[in-house]
């Protein structure tokens, strides 16, 4: 058995060798992470960064991190945040985690994460500056920014922006709103969590959402070209999204409902298995500082940290009236929430 | 004696190769996840299993990929086979550029063939406010969401698979035997049925078959036009169970990753069904005359594909351009919302995407050209000798094409992290993995393709040059690869042109410098700056069909002149 096996590894090594031969023309010379927890206090090496923001987002914050920090070279792994964070269960279940710092998602998402032993906790001196309910008592995680749920509305087909949720279970919109499918979208997800917890929404919302017959498409971006398109005239979407598209000129308009709005944070998070933890902490540190939160507003989301402007169109944390549900309660019943959510608007 | 043992050893040797790179890269990561699909929080056990069974939404998920898949194979086998059939041997105009528009909706991103689908006939589309408008008051003549919209669109996608299988295939069957058989008194319809359907049918089941696995694997129609009506199929519904981040979700998407696999396998079987007593003959080269004409009907067919084309193609085509010039998406395409900037921003002002064109390029390349070696020759073993280990070889080959790309992706960052337990090759967040990727889930196309023209050259041939003393090399360069060669440069086409353009497998699988173009593309769609993704999609596209005219006309050119 044991020299099968041998044989096998030589004709493998053999055959990869061809393999190898074949291609190693136009391979590209890939970097490998070097192990650099040298003595240096200064942060140096590689850093290997999953996130789930959009690439221009993360490549200004990596381009800002470096200028203070030159020596640290920033690898981004970008993707949907499912995506993401599948990735990074399949490399920990493999036992070769490679990503250091972590930014995506929602806080239950990290609680999540935490439970399976895969965060690293870390005080950051930057903790200080972001609200307690928005971040790891433990110092797990922190949130990064406050993505709040809108409503959006297609401008061409509605004349006066509606100032209530209510208005997506108003008879007279039956058919003509979309929202992203919590199966799909994490942040829609959580919407559901919190809304369902709220005395003056519940499950009740849902179940005349359900009524309304309001569609349920794939995720955030589906939800925007639905609106945008006229083919739908009310959604569910992330303010950023909506705040960008009405920016560039597309015909739709969005508004903070006055029963108050879910708001993801998109925490930033070190990883246990981290090999360079004196860069993961200087590029934590530096999203929370207030040049990291300026980063963060110039590219168009609302700042987590007290005291930084929120970009043009959108309103500053201390504006926004939130409503919320415990992290760690949302996380233990994501399941049976998404469960109860797809048999209510299925009808069953 | 001599002569004869360097040919034994190397077939010895090919065959081992094969089958431990097939066992490691094919037969391993599947049995990791048949491993993962028992796995339990109690340790291993079938709780998973009864978990599936036990939930009526498994059952009517898998009767809906079924209905969806079987119907649009079917469609696709009706679409690619007239097509090829008109392409190969009628008398229509204009053939050349007919070959350019059947590969457009293969090359066009699903998301794209969606939106455009969607302005077309979807409830707010063109053809349902005409109708509207007409009828004045609201009405809906069809709508591309939900089942039926599923099933056309999945055809649309896959029937150039089929087209081009059959296709070369067709232009191998020699005219004599449907002259003998005119001559003997069959009429055309007799021909058909008698003749060219039957030596046709290694091509229309091999490409069927093609276009039954990839519609099972498909995410992108089923998703959009899918979920908004509450209908999953297989591949949605795996995608929910992975992005559950439950503690036994990858289990959960293991366990319906191989239902899947094994309806897959089912439609292999009837493939094989199919093609088991199919008819060969001796066949030398490519006969491309006109064996039939339209006559007086000539124009009315060719107005009729135009109008099909115009319609599957040119419309598609067009809704992405004009997303791709727009502002801001849901503007009206007028002449003041029009700018340069979405292309202009691709090309010049994101590294990504200069160095994903780079990166796509030579992975697709590397793939096609490893695939051809291995797929022909594998095709070749298992067309001649049929054993069982070569079925089950084939049927393992199938598989990582069937699953979808994102349970693939896993099970591969599963096991090319630490494939032999201690040993972490440094394979994984590399170039190699992407490559490694697209080997295994693209090296059926090649064989697909192969075997349909192995199939049907006659054993005659080779016996004829193994009796006239042609040695294994010779035999292979003087007349089997020239024979083989049109099957040959149809898979490598394919294998490339999907390379090009994959998106789900390598959204997992690329690290910071290895991105490729279906990266950047998806990255784009996902943050929703369609404007951009369209824009970058829209360039590829243009590129891939610039690349087959130019094909094109050069093997004209060059016909003519070996004619000459």
């Amino acid at each position: 058995m044991k020299s099968m096996l041998g044989k096998k590894a030589v004709l493998l090594l053999t055959v990869s060798g061809v393999a190898v031969s074949l291609v190693a023309c136009g391979a590209n010379p890939t970097t490998q992470s070097k192990d650099s927890a040298s003595a240096a206090s200064e942060p140096s090496g590689t850093l290997h960064f999953y996130t789930s923001q959009p690439d221009a987002d993360a490549a200004a914050l990596v381009k800002a991190f470096n200028k203070k920090y030159p020596n640290v070279k920033v690898e981004t792994f970008r993707s949907g945040t499912e995506e993401v964070v599948s990735k990074l269960l399949a490399e920990s279940k493999a036992n070769n985690v490679q990503a250091d710092v972590l930014l995506m998602a929602d806080a239950p998402t990290f609680v999540r994460l935490k439970k399976q032993g895969l965060l690293m906790s870390y005080k950051s001196k930057e903790g200080s500056g972001i609200p307690a309910n928005l971040k790891d008592p433990g110092g797990d995680y922190y949130g990064t920014k406050i993505m709040a749920t809108v409503l959006m509305v297609n401008t061409n087909d509605v004349k006066s922006l509606p100032s209530s949720w209510k208005v997506l279970t108003d008879p007279k919109t039956s058919g003509k709103s979309i929202m992203p499918s919590p199966l799909y979208s994490g942040a829609a997800a959580y919407n559901v969590g919190v809304f369902s917890r709220q005395s003056d929404f519940g499950w009740d919302f849902f179940k005349q959402l359900a009524n309304n017959k309001v569609t349920v498409s794939k995720g955030n971006g589906s939800v925007l070209k639905s609106v945008a398109s006229g083919e739908k005239d009310y959604g569910m979407i992330v303010d950023f999204m909506a705040a960008k598209a009405k920016k560039q000129g597309s015909p739709v308009d969005f508004v903070y409902p006055s029963e108050g709005v879910p708001v993801i944070t998109e925490p930033v998070a070190i990883t246990k298995a981290t090999k360079n933890p004196i860069a993961a902490k200087a590029f934590e540190d530096f999203i929370l500082s207030s040049a990291g939160q300026k980063v963060e507003a110039s590219r168009g989301y609302t700042p987590i940290r007290q005291g930084i402007k929120a970009p043009e169109g959108l309103k500053t944390i201390d504006q926004i009236k939130i409503i919320s549900a415990n992290p760690d309660q949302l996380e233990t019943t994501r399941e049976a929430d998404k469960k109860k959510f797809g048999e209510i608007i299925s009808g069953k | 004696m001599k002569l004869i043992l360097p040919r034994v050893s190397i077939c010895r040797m090919c065959k081992w190769i094969l089958l431990i790179l097939i066992g490691f890269l094919f037969v391993y990561p599947f049995i990791k996840l048949v491993f993962l699909s028992f796995q339990t929080k109690q340790g291993i056990g079938l709780a998973n299993y009864l978990e599936i069974f036990r939930d009526p939404m498994t059952w009517s998920t898998v009767k809906n990929s079924i209905l969806v898949t079987v119907n649009s194979s079917i469609l696709a086998i009706v679409f690619g086979g007239f097509l090829a059939w008109v392409c190969a041997y009628t008398d229509v105009r204009l053939k050349n550029w007919m070959q350019v528009f059947v590969f457009v909706p293969y090359v066009i991103p699903s998301y794209v063939m969606t939106i455009a689908w969607t302005q077309f006939i979807g409830p707010a589309g063109l053809i349902n406010r005409w109708a509207s408008t007409m009828a004045g008051h609201k009405m809906i003549i069809w709508d591309v969401y939900g089942l039926n919209g599923m099933v056309l669109l999945l055809a649309l996608t896959n029937y150039p698979l089929v087209f081009l299988i059959t296709r070369s295939v067709l232009y191998r069957i020699p005219r004599d035997l449907e002259l003998a058989a005119k001559i003997a008194g069959a009429r055309n319809i007799h021909v058909f049925r008698k003749i060219i359907l039957p030596m046709a049918l290694p091509g229309l089941a091999g490409g069927g078959l093609l276009a039954f696995i990839s519609s099972l694997d498909n995410f992108g129609i089923p998703s959009f036009l899918g979920i908004p009506k509450g209908i999953s199929v297989l591949s949605t519904f795996i995608y929910e169970q992975v992005v559950g981040y439950n503690s036994n979700n990858f289990a959960k998407a293991a366990v319906l990753s191989i239902i899947l696999g094994i309806i897959a396998l089912l439609g292999t079987a009837v493939q094989w069904f199919l093609v088991r007593n199919s008819k060969t003959d001796q066949t030398f080269s490519e006969d491309r005359s006109i064996r039939f004409s339209f006559g007086k009907y000539r124009l009315i067919i060719e107005i009729g594909i135009w109008l099909f084309f115009l319609v599957t193609s040119v419309f598609p085509l067009l809704a992405m351009i004009q997303t791709a010039l727009i502002k801001a998406y849901g503007l009206p395409f007028t002449l003041k919302n029009l700018t340069w900037s979405n292309f202009t921003f691709i090309l010049q002002n994101n590294d990504a995407s200069q160095n994903a064109i780079k990166n796509s390029l030579m992975l697709a390349c590397a793939t096609a050209l490893l695939c051809v070696l291995i797929g022909t020759v594998f095709a070749y073993w298992r067309v001649k000798k049929p054993t069982l280990l070569a079925k089950a070889m084939e049927w393992a080959i199938t598989l990582p094409y069937a699953i979808p790309g994102m349970v693939l992706s896993l099970s591969l960052i599963l096991t090319w992290s630490e494939p032999i337990s201690g040993w972490k090759p440094g394979i994984y967040g590399t170039t190699w993995m992407i490559f490694i990727a697209y080997m295994t889930r693209f090296l059926v196309l090649q064989i697909r393709t192969s075997s349909a023209s192995i199939l049907q050259v006659g054993e005659e041939v080779e016996e004829a040059a193994s009796i006239h003393g042609g040695r294994w090399l010779t035999r292979w360069k003087k007349i089997l690869v020239p024979l083989y060669s049109p099957g040959i440069v149809t898979g490598a086409c394919l294998v490339f042109l999907t390379s090009l353009s994959e998106l789900t497998v390598s959204s997992l699988l690329w690290s910071a410098g290895n991105e490729t173009i279906g990266v950047v593309i998806f990255n784009f769609e996902q943050e929703g700056s369609t404007t951009y993704s369209t824009a970058f999609s829209t360039l590829i596209v243009l590129a891939i069909l610039v690349f087959i005219v130019t094909g094109s006309l050069v093997k004209k050119f060059w016909i003519r002149r070996v004619k000459l």
